[in-house]
């Protein structure tokens, strides 16, 4: 994919893809890979300035080329720039970060670099909602961006307060995407769509935020449904039905999961129910609701109504447990499919239940007699040393003179032996460890049961060393 | 870890509690029984050393509890905490077989009908290979899931969802208590060595 192809040029200063030469004009090649690599960049003025010129390169080459714009607003919009990069990055740090957009964040930057752009005065078309239309080669990259930037904008509620100050007149072309950032509602992947191409209406940059921003006050925790939206929607869902559907869904889907945590995350919850009037397969969601609910929005061409909506939410959160899971159960990285991770996760349980029974079996071994005598060591130990070999995982304790214990038993001697053994075994997987302790076991059980107390008796176990006749 | 370290300690610090209690009680103990009570008082320092009241560590509790013999240890053990943690593992427990049983009749009156129904589907030969193998993946995982409940202590009256978070903390303190286990047996063999040394010597 070309956004892959992106990606992996990152680091290297000169490599670009073609897509990005394509669309962004020659001129950037140096200046972009700079302010991409540079994931601070939010705090230094040296960035800014040549950021600032990126930017306005990549906005302008696609609509016209000229170029002349870049520095010429550098004064006060330097500062406000600088602000809202500081701005964006606290967000691209802050934001919730799902699988996609994290592959987007390696560039957060990246994505931020659009972001900014709706401050300075440089054209800020980017096509990112209007890729049907400018961009008719690099679909899926805008895609990525947009979702990327959208989510990560969308989560902090704060940014709504930093509405650009400074009205900036932008060129007729390019007020398109300029509302989208400021979308600071959690929820709000179509209402910015709609929006935005809502500010197509208005060619003004001004009123466009104006408006845009007045939407999103009355908003709140709720949406509105803008009843111009219902025409427009159409025409940004055509213009994204242009580009592939499977892009959009895994966007959705991570701003879906992204938006059900932060629904979990327990800011007012909503639920949106979809209504059957608007489009159904559309992704609008009516504001119904009252409050106390989760906050669910249905992915585009999947059924609505409220069973189903609960259903995947649970499916998503159980999707998220098995993540955390695979983590605490070795092994199980490269597995995907519910059953088999389950299978997986059965068959560790099962066999750490195993290992309890069978130490505990093993310390009734070996003390068969003083178990007082062990607590008196153990107490005595003060429990330093113990814990220090627990931490190493070093079985070696100090040497502890104190036990009183009468005599060797064979058993015990085979149980040291298969116990060095096993110390060395330990490092591996629970499974070995287990065959391994489940093999000696009944050896060991058999000895056991064998004589509990009488001392004399020799162990088949090869130990040569420790033969003790009693 | 910094917690799972915690962890460790506290759940060694109160088995070790746990063992002197059982061992002062009685002094000869066949081989199983002290097995037995070595096993119980580890489970039982696992579930309290659990600060946060997780299912299982109710229900392996409240089970200890139902055995005349070992809520003795379990009361002295657990201490100050127990009246509240063990009045609602009780209640739990109560609950939870309520529960356990009121699902049972229900899906044995489902199973009868979904025989039912099966044999119907069967007949409509209109199954497509990707539902086939949906369905016979949705089986997999449901026979799984069953499987988990009986592990996980307590986890018959969970839904999927608690289930594997329950699943997640106790294969976490099992970990721990493997572990402590595992370096008191290693020690006490260290010990026993030196004593064999010394005593050939």
């Amino acid at each position: 994919m070309e956004k892959d192809g992106f990606f992996n040029n990152e680091g290297n200063g000169m490599g670009i893809p073609q897509a990005w030469n394509s669309i962004f004009g020659m001129e950037l090649e140096t200046q972009v890979p700079n302010c991409f690599v540079n994931s601070n960049w939010d705090n230094s003025m040296d960035q800014s300035d040549p950021f600032e010129s990126a930017l306005s390169s990549i906005v302008s080459s696609p609509v016209n080329s000229h170029s002349g714009i870049p520095n010429s607003n550098s004064g006060g919009e330097n500062m406000v720039l600088k602000e809202l990069i500081g701005r964006l990055g606290i967000i691209c740090n802050s934001g919730d970060i799902s699988p996609q957009s994290c592959i987007v964040g390696n560039s957060s930057s990246n994505t931020s670099c659009y972001n900014t752009p709706l401050n300075s005065p440089p054209n800020l078309n980017l096509s990112i909602i209007d890729h049907g239309n400018s961009i008719p080669r690099n679909h899926q990259f805008p895609h990525m961006v947009e979702s990327g930037k959208l989510s990560r904008v969308s989560s902090n509620q704060s940014f709504k307060t930093t509405e650009f100050p400074i009205p900036i007149p932008i060129p007729a072309s390019d007020k398109k995407l300029s509302r989208l950032s400021l979308i600071p509602d959690n929820k709000e992947l179509d209402s910015s769509m709609e929006e935005s191409s809502l500010s197509e209406q208005y060619p003004n940059g001004e009123t466009g935020i104006k408006s845009q921003s007045q939407s999103t006050y009355s908003n709140g925790r709720k949406r509105k449904v803008i009843p111009k939206g219902n025409g427009i929607e159409t025409h940004s869902s055509t213009l994204s039905a242009k580009d592939s559907k499977a892009v959009e869904e895994p966007e959705k889907e991570v701003s879906d999961a992204k938006r059900s945590k932060s629904g979990e995350e327990g800011n007012g919850i909503e639920k949106e129910k979809e209504e059957g009037n608007l489009k159904p397969t559309k992704e609008n969601a009516k504001p119904e609701p009252p409050k106390d609910y989760i906050h669910v929005r249905a992915r585009r061409g999947q059924a609505t109504d409220s069973h189903s909506l609960a259903e995947r939410v649970r499916r998503e959160k159980i999707s998220e447990r098995m993540k955390f899971l695979q983590d605490l159960v070795p092994g199980c990285n490269k597995l995907t499919g519910k059953a088999v991770m389950l299978d997986e996760i059965i068959n560790y349980v099962q066999s750490l239940q195993r290992q309890v029974e069978f130490l505990s079996m093993k310390l009734a071994n070996i003390n068969p007699r003083t178990d007082m005598n062990m607590e008196a060591v153990l107490s005595k130990d003060t429990h330093a040393s113990m814990l220090n070999t627990m931490n190493n995982m070093d079985a070696l304790a100090q040497p502890l003179y104190v036990m009183a214990h009468n005599g060797p038993q064979n058993p015990l001697t085979s149980m040291m032996h298969h116990g060095s053994n096993m110390k060395s075994s330990q490092i591996d997987g629970f499974g070995e460890a287990s065959a391994f302790w489940g093999n000696d076991l009944q050896s060991v059980v058999q000895t056991g049961f064998s004589q509990n107390h009488g001392p004399s008796f020799y162990g088949t176990m090869g130990t040569g060393q420790m033969k003790v006749e009693l | 870890m910094y917690t799972s370290s915690m962890l460790k300690k506290e759940f060694l610090n109160k088995w070790i509690k746990g063992l002197q209690i059982c061992c002062s009680s009685k002094n000869k103990m066949d081989l199983m029984e002290r097995k037995k009570k070595i096993k119980l008082s580890a489970d039982i320092a696992m579930a309290s050393a659990n600060k946060t009241a997780t299912s299982w560590s109710n229900a392996l509790i409240s089970e200890a509890k139902k055995n005349k013999q070992d809520t003795i240890l379990v009361s002295q053990l657990l201490g100050s905490k127990s009246p509240l943690k063990l009045q609602k593992s009780t209640n739990m427990i109560i609950s939870i077989h309520k529960r356990v049983q009121c699902k049972k009749i229900l899906k044995r009156s489902c199973f009868n009908a979904g025989k039912r129904m099966m044999k119907k589907k069967k007949k409509n030969l209109g199954i497509s290979r990707s539902n086939f193998a949906t369905t016979i993946a949705k089986r997999l995982v449901k026979k799984r899931t069953k499987v988990l409940k009986r592990l996980v202590p307590g986890g018959e009256s969970m839904d999927e969802v608690s289930l594997i978070k329950e699943a997640m903390d106790y294969i976490l303190s099992l970990k721990v208590q493997v572990d402590v286990m595992r370096s008191v047996v290693a020690a006490a063999e260290v010990l026993i060595d030196d004593k064999l040394l010394k005593l050939v010597e």
